[in-house]
């Protein structure tokens, strides 16, 4: 006989249904329910939970036809909320303690899974401050925030003549594999114990500099990502690196050779042949480090391995005005105007200040592909990059319930932009843009 | 039986819809008295379960009370699978509404004995008292559930070979690939379904009209398993003017005729408070044992001789007495001479020669 018990005598089992919402699936927005469970933190099965476990949820949301997306990933962050990653403190638990700070205020952001990066910096950073930025999210506590994914390595190992903002006095060379280690730090770079991860995820280096081409296969053999960037590679050696097993490009476009139509330079690797693997590859889509229409071949060139990135400086979410900067042993002040940050009297683009939804707005704004494309480019692309399919970036059952709702702002004439509503990270809800009217 | 007829397919899902609502609603279903569904699967019903779904968000209806029953399910193929009935009713129809899993019952295809769950099933049904309402599709060959042309009019829930014909029309679910489809599945029999107090059978489309044609103006025939609700008290088809196409003017202007009489009357299908209100015993018709002195049901004798397994009985035949021997003559009862009436001419003979 029916067991049809009014919803307060049933058993908590933290299951939440968005209803009346689209999900962003693949290239598509489908008309679907979603079903998370704030226990395991992942999304459900829905008919799996019903058939086999006889459960209901404990919430329904009506979404009133809002887009629900799969948590947004950053995989190029220097700080945020004016803590640098590229910092050495005088006492260095305060640095775990900071990186904690900047991930509760990022997940608020839409973010809910990054890569904090260093940018080039002398050994010693790397090798005390990599324990702190390790992936993160084995516990799967909400209230933490963002999640790291594991850290990008933006250097040392650039090329001189491309390297942007960062100190030209550090970048080194490697010969071997230990010089990598003497760099990063050996405990970085090896797992301490079986089937623990190294706090490394991805580096980004010049392939052509010292011995780096080589080193490749031996870092893909640990499990860490290599990136193609602030690299003078012609597209031979950029396309030998990616033969190697580069799988990434950092930043396109900038801090490399511009595309020549007698020798592509990196940017080129996009069109070599499809039976090649063609690398992801990141976009700054700020309007400042590249023209709209550049950002549009770009994707057209390779959609399927367009991330947008944000490569946003400490000084995101902080207010317009002149911020000391200590790069390596010199210091000089950077000039925060909106989301453009400049060296002080010079022309000198220093990363940007922009949030990953910014960029996102731009490339609906500027290309007119599409929400589901857009998102693509922030949650399942940078996922795949980082071999994370069907656990970030996804709306698929079994992967972890990093959610984020946008409704959409219509304005007449132009693609419409996102809003962001609520953020939920591990099945439940960490950040709500405005609260409810009723409470 | 009440035939209604509707100029499209919304119109009939719509009609179908609404008067399961209705019923629902005059039900007042409690935890106690729930409301029995049966339940199909196909793409007859679909329009019928999107108007529900809209109606329970629109707060005119509420499933928390109803209990459910499938007709039928595919043996063999995982129970998520998208072609699965348990998947379809999940994406058609539970996924949206505020029924509890533990109220809502399909058959297990994947059951290690099929026959076991067939029969559990059919005690589920008992134990909640019987289908308040069973909702209907039909195929084009007439089948009810999976009552494939041919199945028995008396049958229950059993594990059923598909038709080739059905096989073959179903493998456009299946990648076109006949080698995917399964080749059994578990459904309802004729009989569950006409035990249920209601039965609503919604037909559309000019495919199935030949279908509908047969299963209402010819007779009860096991070719066309729908046919049998002719013999339900309360059967009640609903199509759309194509599914029509082969019935005679005549039947069509009849079944309007009647919806508009009762229309006018304000009554829709005349059921008993007893079927409306619910929980009330299993009809069961009862006829009266006609006894005739002179004929006699014939025993089931050869039948049950000629069956595959070894009889176990046999019929009882006259047994012949034992041999007594005797004679003719003792057979012959001793003549009471003194008593007869008539004249002795021996004795007369001796007595007249005395005499003279």
């Amino acid at each position: 006989m029916p067991i049809a018990l009014s919803p307060p005598f049933r058993p908590r089992n933290g299951l939440t249904k968005f209803t009346n919402c689209r999900l962003v699936r693949g290239n598509k927005l489908v008309q679907e329910d979603l079903w998370v469970s704030s226990l395991s933190g992942k999304i459900v099965n829905s008919q799996a939970a019903f058939f086999d476990d006889l459960v209901l949820p404990d919430q329904t949301i009506d979404l009133g036809g809002r887009i629900v997306s799969p948590g947004m990933i950053d995989v190029q962050l220097n700080g945020a909320f004016g803590f640098n990653f590229s910092t050495l403190l005088d006492d260095m638990s305060q640095y775990g303690k900071k990186v904690k700070e900047v991930q509760k205020l990022l997940v608020q952001t839409g973010v809910t899974s990054y890569n904090p990066t260093i940018t080039s910096q002398r050994p010693e950073l790397y090798q005390k401050a990599l324990p702190f930025l390790g992936p993160s999210g084995h516990l799967q506590e909400a209230e933490d925030g963002a999640e790291s994914l594991g850290a990008h390595c933006e250097g040392p190992f650039l090329s001189p003549t491309k390297n942007g903002v960062h100190n030209v006095d550090v970048l080194i060379e490697a010969q071997t594999f230990e010089d990598l280690e003497a760099c990063y730090g050996k405990h970085n770079l090896t797992p301490r114990a079986e089937g623990e991860q190294i706090p490394i995820k991805y580096i980004t280096a010049a392939p052509e500099r010292g011995q780096m081409m080589k080193l490749i296969p031996e870092l893909k053999k640990k499990g860490i990502i290599y990136s193609v960037g602030h690299s003078e590679s012609t597209y031979e050696e950029a396309s030998e690196a990616v033969g190697l097993g580069a799988t990434m490009i950092t930043h396109l476009f900038n801090a490399m050779r511009p595309l020549h139509h007698r020798n592509p330079g990196i940017f080129g690797v996009l069109g070599i042949a499809e039976s090649l693997p063609r690398p992801y590859f990141g976009i700054i889509a700020d309007g400042i480090h590249l023209h709209p229409t550049t950002i549009k071949i770009a994707f057209n060139a390779h959609p399927d391995g367009f991330i947008l990135v944000t490569d946003a400086m400490h000084l995101v979410g902080l207010p317009d005005g002149a911020y000391p900067w200590t790069n390596g042993d010199t210091t000089c002040n950077i000039v925060k105007v909106g989301s453009k940050l400049l060296l002080e009297n010079s022309d000198t683009i220093a990363g940007s200040s922009i949030t990953l939804l910014e960029c996102v707005n731009n490339f609906l704004q500027w290309t007119g592909t599409g929400i589901p494309h857009a998102l693509q480019a922030v949650t399942a692309t940078p996922a795949a990059m980082l071999g994370l399919q069907g656990v970030k970036g996804s709306l698929d059952a079994g992967a972890d319930a990093d959610l984020v709702i946008f409704s959409e702002a219509q304005t007449p004439g132009q693609p419409s932009t996102l809003v962001l509503d609520e953020v939920w990270k591990f099945g439940t809800r960490v950040h709500r843009a405005t609260p409810p009217k009723s409470e | 039986m009440r035939l209604i007829i509707r100029d499209d397919s919304d119109g009939a899902s719509d009609y179908v819809a609404n008067y399961i609502i209705n019923r629902i609603n005059t039900f007042h279903p409690s935890a106690e008295n729930p409301f029995v569904l049966g339940l199909p699967t196909g793409s007859s019903p679909l329009g019928v379960y999107k108007v529900l779904v809209q109606k329970y968000k629109a707060g005119l209806v509420s499933f928390e009370n109803v209990i459910t029953f499938n007709m039928d399910e595919y043996v063999g193929i995982p129970r998520d699978h998208a072609e699965s009935y348990h998947t379809f009713m999940w994406k058609h129809f539970f996924s949206h509404v505020n029924i509890h899993p533990s109220n809502v019952h399909i058959l297990n295809g994947n059951a290690p004995n099929l026959e076991a769950e067939c029969v559990a099933y059919e005690d589920a049904i008992k134990k909640a008292g019987g289908i308040d309402l069973f909702l209907a599709g039909i195929g084009e060959d007439g089948h009810i559930a999976f009552n494939e042309p041919g199945s028995s009019l008396a049958s229950r829930t059993r594990v059923k070979t598909l038709a080739y014909d059905t096989i073959l029309a179903n493998s456009r679910f299946f990648d076109h690939d006949i080698s995917k489809v399964p080749r059994m599945a578990l459904t309802v029999g004729v009989q569950t379904v006409l035990e249920a107090r209601e039965v609503v059978v919604i037909i559309l489309g000019q495919r199935k009209s030949l279908a509908l044609q047969k299963c209402i103006e010819e007779g009860v025939n096991h070719m066309w398993t729908l046919s049998s609700l002719q013999l339900h008290p309360h059967p009640m088809i609903v199509v759309d003017e194509d599914a029509t196409a082969e019935l005679k003017v005549k039947t069509v202007k009849y079944f309007k005729s009647i919806e508009k009489v009762a229309q006018e009357a304000g009554f829709e299908q005349i059921l008993p408070s007893k079927v409306r209100t619910g929980n009330g015993p299993i009809p069961q018709t009862t006829v009266d044992e006609v006894s005739s002195p002179t004929i006699h049901a014939p025993q089931p004798t050869t039948s049950r001789l000629l069956r595959a397994t070894p009889a176990t009985e046999y019929p009882i035949r006259s047994v012949s007495p034992d041999l007594v021997p005797d004679r003719m003559a003792s057979r012959i009862p001793e003549p009471h001479l003194t008593d007869r009436l008539t004249p002795n001419p021996e004795q007369q003979a001796v007595q007249n020669a005395i005499t003279a």
